[in-house]
Parts: C-alpha cells; sequence; structure tokens
C-alpha cells in the first residue's frame, strides 16, 4: 500500500558545509543550522530529485548504498524521516 | 551518531563500482542535531538576564562614578543597587537614561561599571548579549 509521500526543500534552499563525517545544514527558510550524520544527509539528497514514499526512498538507498540496519529496514528509515520531519526539514504531503 | 559508518557520508558517483555503507542506525539513535539562532538566544537573554551591581563577593561595597567598586561609606561613591539590575533596565542605562525607580546618578555610576565587567565577572553574559547587534 502506498504511505505518504515525503518532501524536502530544494537543495539550494539548504547549503551544506561537511564537517570531518558530519554535514551541516542552513535551511534558508527557517533560519535554522542543523548537523545531520549518515544517513540524514542522504535521505534529503534522494527527496531533492522529488517527492516520495517511504519504500522509493528505501529502494533508491539500496540501490545505491550497502544499506545496513539493525533492524526492521522500513521502521529505521521512518524514525530518521521522523527526526527529519521533527526539525521541519521534511515533511509529508 | 558514533554508531554510523563514516563511509556512508560519501555519496557514490555515478557508475561507482564500490558501494558504500549506510548505517540507518538504531530506532533510538540521533541523525539530526538542530542548532537553536544565536539571535533568538539573544534576544531570550536580554529579556530575563540580570546584572547584579557589584558582584555577590562585593556585596555591600560602593560605586564610584567612574564605576570602580570601593569600600562602603566612600564620599562620592554611591550604595549598591538594592536588587539586580535587569536587561532592559541596564540598555537604558548604557545609553545614558535612567530606568524608573533608579537615581540619576547612581544609575550612571551603574552603567560605568557594568561596562568595566570583563568574562567570568557575574553578569558579563548579559552585558556581552545586550552590546551584541539585533
Amino acid at each position: 500500500m502506498a504511505g505518504p509521500r515525503y518532501t524536502a526543500d530544494p537543495p539550494g534552499a539548504m547549503p551544506t558545509v561537511e564537517l570531518n563525517g558530519l554535514t551541516a545544514l542552513f535551511h534558508v527558510r527557517s533560519g535554522m543550522t542543523h548537523i545531520l550524520a549518515a544517513p540524514a544527509p542522504q535521505i534529503l539528497a534522494l527527496l531533492a530529485e522529488g517527492p516520495t514514499t517511504r519504500e522509493t526512498i528505501l529502494a533508491r538507498l539500496t540501490d545505491r548504498f550497502a544499506v545496513e540496519s539493525e533492524g526492521d529496514v522500513l521502521e529505521l528509515l521512518e524514525a530518521r524521516l521522523s527526526e527529519l520531519e521533527n526539525a521541519g526539514l521534511v515533511w509529508r504531503s | 551518531m558514533s554508531e554510523q559508518d563514516e563511509s556512508g557520508q560519501h555519496e557514490s558517483g555515478a557508475g561507482a563500482s564500490r558501494r558504500y555503507v549506510l548505517a540507518l542506525g538504531a530506532a533510538a539513535a540521533s541523525t539530526v542535531v538542530t542548532i537553536r539562532p544565536a539571535l533568538a538566544q539573544t534576544a531570550g537573554s536580554i529579556v530575563n538576564c540580570e546584572i547584579p551591581v557589584p558582584a555577590p563577593q562585593a556585596a555591600g561595597s560602593y560605586i564610584a562614578p567612574d564605576g570602580s567598586v570601593v569600600a562602603p561609606g566612600t564620599p562620592g561613591a554611591f550604595p549598591p543597587a538594592s536588587r539586580p539590575l535587569k536587561g532592559e533596565e541596564v540598555k537604558v542605562m548604557l545609553r545614558g537614561g535612567t530606568p524608573p525607580g533608579i537615581d540619576a546618578e547612581s544609575s550612571q555610576a551603574y552603567a560605568n561599571y557594568i561596562r568595566r565587567l570583563q568574562a567570568g565577572m557575574s553578569g558579563f553574559t548579559c552585558y556581552a548579549s545586550l552590546q551584541m547587534p539585533r
């Protein structure tokens, strides 16, 4: 079944700087700065390609990376997406 | 975050022959830390911060017109502020004004005392935040 589609602002609205394995991101619209660890930047990069479902995000991640998880992959992806939602970087559409 | 494989930070290039490991982390892990805007914090601290005049360790000392802390009863000096001064009051004083309830001459002595505050002294952080442009 198709879940909600997740959306993020385009990369131009969120300039980033790499910091020793972490990513500092400035969200222009909110004026907030966030420090991201993997896989958050990778998820945002995927969402920059357009709104998509959790399942598609996972499919694209596994296409590009050797995805590892310590439990149910979709649940963990959901947890990561929730974090990004709470930070105001991702929303459901 | 320490559980994250750093190699996961690197996007594989187009047609990359090697796939990088991307760990999704544990359910309770945190991969997003939000830094609150410094200006918002400054605005909050201006409203709430207080400066004791003089610092608690010099309680009872008088304040000379130039802002120095002198012995109680020193002629020409002013008794300490009866309560810590609030950020908004200090802003007025630093501009040469006198907040309600404070004697005009004392007010300028207190302002000079506050201008002399240095890092580590009681009230310095409040003073520094008052100096920041908004």
